[in-house]
């Protein structure tokens, strides 16, 4: 069955969205499909908004550039909403008919009238995920927010599957050649401080992942395969 | 006995120990192979990289004695690298020009002295350069130019706008324009065969859009790294080079300027007629090299898609759309080769259109003008100016498909 | 381009011209020629359309006698009366684009190096002060920056001759010409001073009035580029026309200004020092 989502990342800088980009999208490749992403920052700084776009899919992926029309959206942070901290307003913009929106927020967000109004004419699916809180309590460490948002929505798209996202953990931070920015390098260092061993950093990052899958799945997320109308 | 002038040249010639003790270098290593080999007979594996790393494992088998670099966003990372090949040897000399003038300049110099040479630029380092690119191709200098489009204009931005090509259309560069990183790869090993060639003798510019193919990781096919293209035979050139090692071309040295009107303008007609007739007969090695100066997809339909660069993806997306989601046979051209420009080619492929569509990542709209140029009289399609994006926003495929199905719903 | 290779096949001299026999036989490749020979001998220096009585045309002559190593030098040139004179050599002068002669050299030099690793390639840059103070300006002082290893020769005549008599960054403070028309408001470019402060090996400053130093700085110049890196000559070589100097007064003019403000003056690194040291046996080098 044809599978292919086109996935707007909105989040705040330091939240580490073009890191969990990179996780899906490199877990998509070793899950043997294809992928493509463009992450968007303006001057790369704490607390400033920040966009990633990934496109993941089964087969063949020709189109490259930032997503407009996603169907896939993820807010990394309630203020992406609340603040208007983003460069895509409102966050929805674009979505696609019966598309899916993971909101990171313990509880549900007060949506202006209209805004609900539009959600529900394009049969938009919301979810909203406990991500930081989930990632203090099982990871020991807000910076693994981005680690939930990546479990969650593998669980609710269906794709990659875990192993693959291991793979793509232990590998972004046993380094393989990924490219990070002075920032993220900074971070990393920051992360690995707090754990003295990387596999530790490693197993913390795995376990928070599998917490929010579980969630997912746990809540009904999860939609049955269906043909993407990409 | 010292001469009158003082001092006694006793240097001229370096005493012949210096070569023993010279080491084997990570490019020495390499084998040489005929470009059919490495282009179409080499056993290749994939790779998943960004369109920096597809530029430096080009410039790794191409053999390269010079590069020259100097930063500016997008390109800066390829410059990077090509930087780390030199210190691995595999480049042989390299180093950080003043800017782009300086760059554009000391390649000319260092193709003038025969080594092959090559660097790379974006939008306003390609501005500030335009003056001596413009010259390359009257100097006859063999040189591979990489560029990654982005934003020229004001205001300032660096998104991967392609305005910036429509500059050099008329200098007489050889300008092949890449949809991804698989052409980044392999359309600048093909620009060091294709410049130096006898006949042709010209720089070649590879374009790709920045960031959507500079720093969005693609498979792309290589082939080994032990094995290398041919070195540079500056003696086989239209012009000979500047090594003192013969007699130089006499246009090399004098400027018609110098001489009478009547002389300046028949030097200057013949040596353009030139210049263009060797870009027009790089089309064979483009042929031979590349497949060709377009690529065609669904021949036959009667809604042909032209486009080059990123549009190309997202045209080859909305063909797919096209057809799995509406049930409509759509068309595509690639253009590869923006100079020479394929008009015979588009001629023949467009005989059948009734509607043409042209995706850009520019505002004016340069592959427009050249397509409306080249198939004026020859084709009786409705040739639609457009969709574009501007300030280098990718095109969303929906733009397209809102295009070929205006009746249809597309765009929230 | 050894002299053997511009030698012509035996039997073929007569259907050659007597000026290319010259050259062979009595030219300056593959020997060393004084300057005290000069008239004598085939200069590589050929007729040429500089204006009646020009000091720059002389020092180009005296440089061409200068030159270490002519079948193995490479001229490089910009817009500018010098390149008049320079493209009537026998040898081959690259004439680019505006300003970009030491670009061009640095790029020329290093793709030669990488070529010829057993045959010193000399490459030397003239032009004028427009051309190197003013629009050459950051290619210039990139250049020595980096430690290029070519000569750079300023032929400087203090105006824009070529284009009919603007005013340079070279031209003294007060001059009346065009583009200046209340006379130059700012002093003389320093440009020793900034080679000595970009670490040039080899600087010096002199006036075509004595032929023989001419020739020596040259020769040294273009050794020590060889050798140890990047050098520099500032010569004056007067605009008779711009400055309305009588044609039989070049030489009067050049001598006044020498002695006013352009005196002889070398500027040489350690270096550069012990380079001349370890090859002048005969220990006559000044300085």
């Amino acid at each position: 069955m044809l599978k292919r989502y086109n996935i707007r990342m909105a989040g705040i800088g330091g939240q580490g969205v073009v890191t969990a980009s990179h996780i899906l999208s490199n877990g998509m490749v070793i899950n043997g499909g294809e992928s493509t992403l463009v992450p968007f920052f303006g001057s790369e700084k704490r607390m400033a908004p920040v966009e990633s776009y990934v496109r993941i899919a089964i087969d063949r992926i020709y189109e490259i550039g930032e997503i407009i029309y996603p169907n896939v959206i993820m807010i990394f942070h309630p203020q992406v909403i609340t603040h208007g901290k983003s460069y895509t307003m409102p966050f929805y913009s674009g979505l696609k008919p019966n598309g899916v929106v993971l909101i990171n927020s313990d509880t549900p967000i007060a949506l202006q009238p209209d805004e609900v109004r539009e959600l529900e004419e394009r049969h938009a699916r919301i979810h909203y995920l406990p991500a930081t809180t989930m990632a203090r309590e099982v990871g020991g460490t807000d910076l693994a927010t981005n680690m939930a948002m990546v479990g969650a929505i593998a669980s609710i798209l269906g794709i990659p599957d875990m192993p693959s996202l291991e793979q793509s953990v232990r590998e972004r931070f046993l380094g393989k050649g990924f490219v990070v920015s002075g920032g993220t390098a900074a971070l990393d260092n920051v992360i690995e401080k707090k754990f003295a061993k990387k596999e530790q950093l490693l197993k913390s990052n795995m376990a928070v992942i599998a917490a929010a899958y579980q969630y997912a799945q746990d809540h009904g997320w999860a939609a049955k395969p269906q043909k993407a109308s990409v | 006995m010292s001469d009158s002038a003082g001092v006694k040249d006793v240097t001229a010639e370096k005493p012949a120990e210096t070569k023993e003790a010279v080491e084997l270098t990570a490019g020495d290593r390499q084998k040489v192979v005929t470009p059919e080999y490495m282009f179409f007979e080499a056993p290749r594996e994939r790779a998943f990289i960004t369109g920096s790393e597809a530029a430096k494992e080009a410039i790794r088998r191409s053999n390269v004695d010079v590069a020259i670099s100097y930063p500016i966003t997008p390109q800066s990372e390829t410059m990077q690298q090509v930087g780390s090949l030199w210190a691995e040897g595999y480049v042989k000399e390299y180093y950080r020009g003043e800017e782009e003038i300086g760059v554009m300049s000391a390649i000319a110099g260092s193709s003038r002295a025969g080594a092959r040479s090559m660097t790379a630029t974006a939008g306003p380092g390609l501005m500030r350069g335009m003056e001596v690119i413009a010259s390359w191709p009257g100097g006859r200098i063999p040189a591979v130019l990489l560029i990654m489009c982005r934003v020229v204009n004001a205001p300032l931005a660096i998104q991967p706008d392609n305005v910036e090509l429509a500059y050099l259309l008329n200098c007489g560069i050889i300008l092949l324009h890449g949809e991804n990183q698989q052409d980044f790869f392999d359309y600048t090993m093909k620009a060091f065969l294709i410049s130096e060639r006898p006949e042709i003798t010209l720089p070649v510019a590879v374009a790709v859009d920045g960031f959507f193919v500079t720093h969005a990781r693609g498979y792309v096919n290589l082939p080994s790294k032990d094995i290398k293209l041919p070195p540079r035979d500056p003696y086989a050139e239209a012009v000979p080079a500047m090594d003192n090692e013969n007699p130089p071309a006499r246009l090399s040295r004098d400027a018609p300027i110098q001489k009478s009107n009547f002389i300046s303008y028949q030097v200057h007609a013949s040596w353009q007629q030139e210049v263009w007739a060797a870009n027009e007969r790089a089309r064979r090695y483009i042929n031979k090299y590349m497949g060709g100066l377009i690529e065609v997809v669904n021949p036959d339909a009667e809604i042909m898609l032209i486009a080059s660069g990123s549009a190309v993806s997202q045209s080859r997306e909305a063909v797919r759309q096209a057809e799995e989601e509406h049930n409509t046979k759509v068309g595509l051209i690639k253009v590869r080769s923006i100079r020479p420009f394929p008009t015979p080619e588009l001629r023949a492929a467009c005989k059948h259109a009734k509607r043409i569509i042209v995706p850009e990542f520019n505002y004016m709209g340069w592959l427009h003008r050249e397509i409306v140029t080249a198939l004026y009289g020859h084709s009786k399609a409705e040739i639609f100016a457009g969709p574009r994006v501007y300030g280098g926003m990718s095109m969303p495929t929906e733009m397209i498909l809102q295009t070929i199905f205006p009746e249809k719903k597309f765009i929230f | 381009m050894s002299v053997k290779n511009i030698s012509i096949t035996p039997g073929w001299e007569k259907y050659m011209t007597k000026e290319y026999q010259d050259l062979v036989e009595r030219g300056p490749y593959g020997k060393q020629k004084k300057v005290s020979e000069m008239g004598s001998f085939k200069e590589v220096l050929e007729e040429h359309p500089m204006c009646a009585g020009c000091a720059m045309t002389l020092f180009i002559r005296l440089t061409m006698v200068g030159l270490p190593n002519p079948e193995h030098t490479v001229l490089i040139g910009t817009a500018g009366c010098g390149r008049l004179a320079l493209t009537q050599t026998s040898i081959p002068f690259i004439y680019g684009n505006y300003g970009d002669t030491n670009a061009v050299a640095s790029g020329l030099k290093r793709g030669l190096e990488v070529r010829f690793k057993d045959q010193a390639k000399d490459v030397v840059v003239m032009a004028g002060d427009g051309g190197l103070a003013d629009i050459g300006f950051s290619a210039v002082m990139h250049s020595w920056f980096r430690k290029e290893r070519f000569t750079t020769i300023m032929l400087d005549n203090e105006v824009y001759g070529n284009t009919g008599g603007q005013e340079s960054g070279m031209t003294e403070r007060g001059a009346l010409l065009k583009m200046a028309p209340k006379g130059k408001m700012f002093e003389k470019m320093d440009m020793m001073g900034l080679a000595q402060t970009a670490g040039v090996a080899y600087i010096a400053r002199l006036t075509p009035t004595n032929p023989t130093r001419v020739a020596s700085v040259v020769r040294k110049a273009v050794m020590i580029a060889r050798e140890v890196g990047p050098t520099f000559i500032q010569a004056y070589t007067s605009c008779n026309i711009e400055y309305a100097i009588p044609t039989p007064k070049v030489l009067d003019d050049a001598r006044e200004i020498e002695a006013k403000r352009y005196g002889f003056t070398e500027i040489i690194s350690d270096e550069a020092k012990a380079y001349l040291d370890s090859i002048d046996t005969s220990k006559k080098v000044k300085k």
